[in-house]
């Protein structure tokens, strides 16, 4: 019987094409979005609108990146826009209690690894799944929100506070935060031996544990940096206006899950990036601004973004299993 | 990846041939207007007979203590805490009741209606709600009064024959002359504008619309309506959507009217940070608290509301009085505490009074 | 997994339901009466209805976020058909519930058809339905419906509430299927083990698809109950269904990574969250209480059962 010739090596290109397929895909339709709109309403390109639509969204980006995260471990968070409403009001009433204003911006980062770090001791050490935990948890931020604040809004907040207004080198903080955040998160997981061991437990736990990653010491981690992640983005989140409503912003985790989702983060674990899931962030804020430019009609809308996100997921499975039985021959 | 650009292209085209062009302004909805006179007359009063529910056998409660629940849109908003605090106001006056506000944690139909199921299986003397769906809140309503439970509602009605009375802050084409007029007064007879409402199937936002449509084309018809886009109840999705009318609309947006209190100080709020205050004007409902730093630095000259710590105070007097007996079907006016006498109006509701403006002038001297 | 271990979680929620019974009756004598208990059986069927058959999907460890979604397009759907088209209004139903059926069919094809895993898939289709909802009705809403049809949200059959029986039919059906046929140990052995259930031969895809359809079949009747209970339609009805609905399941010990779980569980997943929602509150317990005691009892109930069995995965 003879041994089959091996496989020719595929090009540098064609393997960078493969392994990053998804983020390509959405920037090549973030690119043709902004081509198409722009001919039918040249303001969609301008500097206004592109900052409207990255800046203004940039704290599901970043609140993404540990979502991603917790998504390539192979585990799920439903509770983190409860979370990132409770921690926006504590940044809001440390604020106009007098506290210094980076406490105001700092403490809600340490709360929400606090917070998670409690979700991810149950998942580790509970062996809880986490998408009951973070139901759960989903359940008693909601109301104890509402117990402890009552409802009232937060005014009154010191202009000092609203670092999301702030221009640093002429473009706006939350895209520097947004961007500088992505890469060095992104680099981080591909480079160091926590980010690789978060794909080894992803892919396969029990392999993972074999080799030696101490995998419930990593889950526990993994998900206080995802809280810490949130009360980054709570900070973005929070000083963008001078009211801070204290309730819990309504879709925001399904928007983050999708972005992270979309992004090309499988939710069976192990794989995906963190720069396809900011990118993913931008590319909905973007569909979301070209649909009022294009005119579709408002009852619409949400229709219409369904369909695109369903549209981006077969396009990728297609992908995928094309990938699948070409790596096969 | 051809493919899936072209679906995805061919997706959008199609809804563009959606947006069917309507006479109507996008979120209204389509029961029948009233606009008032451009001048300001009153319309005649009609006298309307009493079309409200009634309890069956309410025990005698004239002068008793009695318990009260009062079930907002939900629990966790800054607006309904102060018609929560009104509400406490009155009790503490009166001194033989007691009010618990209890709500829905988000405001939707099927948790409220679970809420005030609950309180009429604990037994309650009476029930104060604004309702999230008039239509959807009426079984459980007549439940209550078949149990002989007083309930009254207010800022949200329910269907007349599911409560006895309804606490009306303003009627709904007083709101949409104030708000037309103010932006009228600003943009000029001519300019262009762009609303930002809460969600469609809101019921008082889209009755708001309707009547701000029916208003404008009678008395300030060269007014261009652009668009409307929903927000939600979030404050940085307003904000962005704000945004996104001004970037879309460049110069021609000359005015923003925001419909709810969120929407309005997000709108403001990106007019400011966009430098186009004096610009673009911005009117809107909104509670003044919000508004303060707006108006203060001039961006917005007027913001438009009623009072809902007196919309409470004003329900909750309004239920012990016809617990008590002295308010009766077929009353045309009801004594309400401090707010002195008012007048019945449309068969069952009780009117708070006109809606209120807040300006630069005013606006100092309220904290809600 | 023995049956001794399939047993115990259940017996353990048993014994909690029973425990939280006990104690909300000490708190109100207006608890535990059969008027009260009827209203909460009534106030329960949409629910209930959808975490019946989401325990079928949860067991081939699947998940379907859609079916709030779908629950609010059937609704609208049903108006539309009655008012708009002038269809009569059974026959608005019955379409209404094909129109469902259709929906998680369509979950089903996407699901097996196009390798999408359930979570990503029913994320799409949540959007896609409640837009669908949201443009059909133009966010307005069908009123007006004749008499005989708010018998079945809001009347009575035989000295019952109508939807208990409707639920009821549905529970003791789901039990049997999923206890003592082929088609409930295909269920079981594609949640343990798809890989080893396609090389036995089952007909996996045929049913999971069938699965998918059934969730959005039992969507579109909860639709039709809530549409007769409240008298009208809205297109953001069912909104947040699902996490409920997962919840009661989670609860029941249906294992979130499929194979294990029983109908039983579910129906006193379902018992103990509406006990406390209504018993809290006759307590004094207010709405934004109870929602935080909700939570708690799911992750202490299952940490509980968890540290039981010493042996439960993952």
């Amino acid at each position: 019987m003879t041994v089959p010739a091996p496989r020719a090596r595929r090009s540098s290109v064609a393997r960078f094409v493969a392994a990053y397929g998804q983020e390509i895909v959405i920037a090549c339709a973030l690119i043709a979005l902004f081509i198409v709109v722009s001919a039918i309403n040249p303001r969609f390109l301008g500097a206004n609108n592109v900052n409207t639509i990255v800046s203004g969204n940039a704290y599901i980006a970043v609140a993404a990146i540990g979502m991603s995260m917790i998504i390539i471990t192979g585990h799920i968070d439903v509770s983190v826009g409860a979370l990132i409403g409770v921690l926006a009001t504590i940044s809001g009433t440390l604020a106009v209690s007098g506290y210094p204003v980076w406490v105001a911006w700092t403490a809600p980062i340490f709360i929400g690894a606090a917070i998670n770090g409690g979700v991810g001791a149950l998942v580790a050490y509970g062996r809880l799944p986490s998408i009951v935990v973070t139901l759960g948890m989903l359940s008693i931020l909601r109301g104890g929100l509402v117990s402890s604040t009552g409802g009232a809004w937060i005014n009154d907040l010191p202009p000092a506070f609203q670092i999301a207004q702030a221009r640093w080198f002429g473009a706006p903080a939350p895209i520097w935060f947004m961007v500088i955040l992505t890469v060095l998160a992104f680099l981080w997981m591909k480079n160091t031996a926590f980010g690789r061991s978060l794909y080894a437990i992803g892919g396969n736990a029990e392999a993972a544990r074999a080799a030696g990653i101490p995998v419930e010491r990593r889950t526990v981690q993994v998900f206080m940096i995802h809280g810490a992640f949130a009360g980054i983005a709570t900070m973005l989140f929070a000083t963008q206006l001078r009211v801070i409503q204290s309730t819990v912003p309504p879709n925001l985790e399904l928007t983050i899950i999708t972005a992270s989702v979309i992004g090309g983060v499988s939710i069976l674990g192990g794989t995906g990036t963190v720069i396809g899931s900011t990118l993913a962030a931008v590319l909905f804020a973007a569909i979301g601004s070209a649909m009022i430019f294009v005119n579709v009609s408002a009852y619409w809308l949400r229709a219409v973004i369904g369909l695109l996100i369903l549209v981006t997921v077969l396009a990728d499975m297609a992908r995928r299993n094309r990938e699948f039985w070409s790596n096969q021959r | 990846m051809l493919r899936p650009s072209l679906a995805a292209m061919a997706v959008l085209c199609l809804s563009t041939g959606l947006a069917t062009a309507q006479s109507a302004w996008t979120g209204g909805d389509d029961l029948p207007t009233n606009p008032l006179a451009c001048d300001g007359t009153p319309a005649t009063p009609v006298s309307v007979d009493y079309d409200g529910g009634e309890p069956t056998n309410p025990p005698d409660r004239a002068g008793k203590a009695i318990t009260v629940v009062d079930v907002p849109k939900l629990i966790g908003d800054g607006y309904f805490d102060a018609t929560s605090k009104g509400i406490a106001e009155a009790t503490a006056e009166l001194g033989n009741m007691t009010a618990t506000t209890d709500g829905p944690v988000e405001a939707n139909i099927d948790d409220q209606i679970t809420v005030i199921d609950n309180y009429i299986t604990k037994g309650v003397d009476g029930i104060l709600f604004a309702a999230n769906d008039s239509v959807a809140i009426a079984p459980v309503l007549k439940k209550a009064l078949e149990a002989g439970i007083n309930v009254v509602g207010y800022d949200a009605n329910a269907e007349p024959d599911a409560r006895q009375w309804f606490v009306n802050q303003a009627e709904f084409n007083g709101v949409a002359k104030s708000l037309v007029d103010a932006l009228a007064a600003e943009i000029g007879g001519e300019g262009a504008f762009a609303i930002v409402t809460s969600t469609f199937t809101t019921p008082n936002q889209a009755r708001w619309i309707s009547e701000m449509a029916a208003y404008a084309s009678a008395c300030h018809p060269n007014l261009t309506w652009l668009e409307t886009v929903e927000a939600q109840e979030d404050n940085i999705l307003s904000f962005n959507q704000a945004n996104t009318l001004i970037n879309k609309y460049g110069d021609e947006l000359k005015g923003i009217l925001g419909m709810t209190s969120i929407a309005t100080p997000a709108a403001a709020d990106a007019v400011t940070q966009a430098g186009q205050c004096g610009g673009i004007a911005v009117v809107g409902l909104a509670t003044p608290n919000a508004m303060k730093p707006y108006v203060e630095s001039d961006c917005v000259k007027s913001v438009v509301l009623w009072n809902p710590v007196d919309l409470g105070y004003a329900a909750a007097q309004v239920l012990r009085a016809t617990a008590d007996g002295t308010l009766k079907p077929g009353d045309t006016s009801v004594q309400a505490g401090k707010l002195g006498e008012l007048q019945v109006i449309n068969g069952s509701e009780i009117l708070l009074g006109a809606p209120f403006v807040f300006t630069k002038d005013n606006i100092a001297d309220f904290d809600f | 997994m023995t049956a001794r271990g399939f047993l115990r979680h259940e017996t353990i929620l048993a014994l909690l339901v029973l425990v939280a019974l006990f104690v909300l009756d000490r708190q109100s004598d207006r608890f535990l009466t059969v008027d009260n208990l009827f209203n909460q059986g009534r106030l329960m069927t949409e629910v209930g209805l959808i975490a019946i058959v989401m325990t079928f999907v949860i067991v081939t460890g699947g998940i379907d976020l859609s079916v709030g979604s779908i629950l609010g397009m059937t609704a609208i759907l049903i108006g539309v058909f009655w008012k708009n088209m002038g269809l009569p209004l059974p026959a608005a139903i019955g379409m209404g519930l094909v129109v469902g059926a259709f929906a998680g069919f369509v979950n089903g094809v996407i699901i097996t058809r196009f390798k999408v895993p359930p979570l990503i898939a029913t994320l799409g289709t949540l959007a896609l339905y409640r837009g669908i909802a949201e443009g059909v009705s133009e966010a307005r809403s069908v009123r007006g419906y004749p008499e005989w049809f708010f018998v079945l949200g809001q009347g009575e059959l035989w000295g019952a509430p109508t939807q208990l029986w409707i639920f009821a039919a549905v529970a003791i059906v789901a039990a049997v299927v999923l206890a003592y046929t082929t088609f409930g140990r295909t269920t079981y052995a594609v949640g343990s083990n798809e890989v080893a259930a396609r090389f036995s031969g089952l007909g996996v895809d045929g049913a999971k698809i069938a699965i998918y359809s059934a969730s959005g079949l039992a969507a579109a009747i909860a639709a039709a109950i809530f549409v007769s209970r409240v008298s009208t339609t809205r297109s953001d009805m069912g909104t947040g269904i699902e996490l409920d609905a997962i919840t009661a399941v989670v609860l029941g010990g249906t294992s979130i990574f499929g194979g294990r779980g029983t109908i039983i569980g579910t129906l006193l997943g379902l018992v103990l969250i509406q006990s406390l929602k209504n018993g809290l509150s006759l307590a004094g317990v207010k709405s934004d209480g109870t929602v935080v005691l909700i939570g708690a009892v799911l992750i202490l109930t299952i940490l509980i059962s968890n540290l039981v069995h010493r042996d439960a995965t993952r």
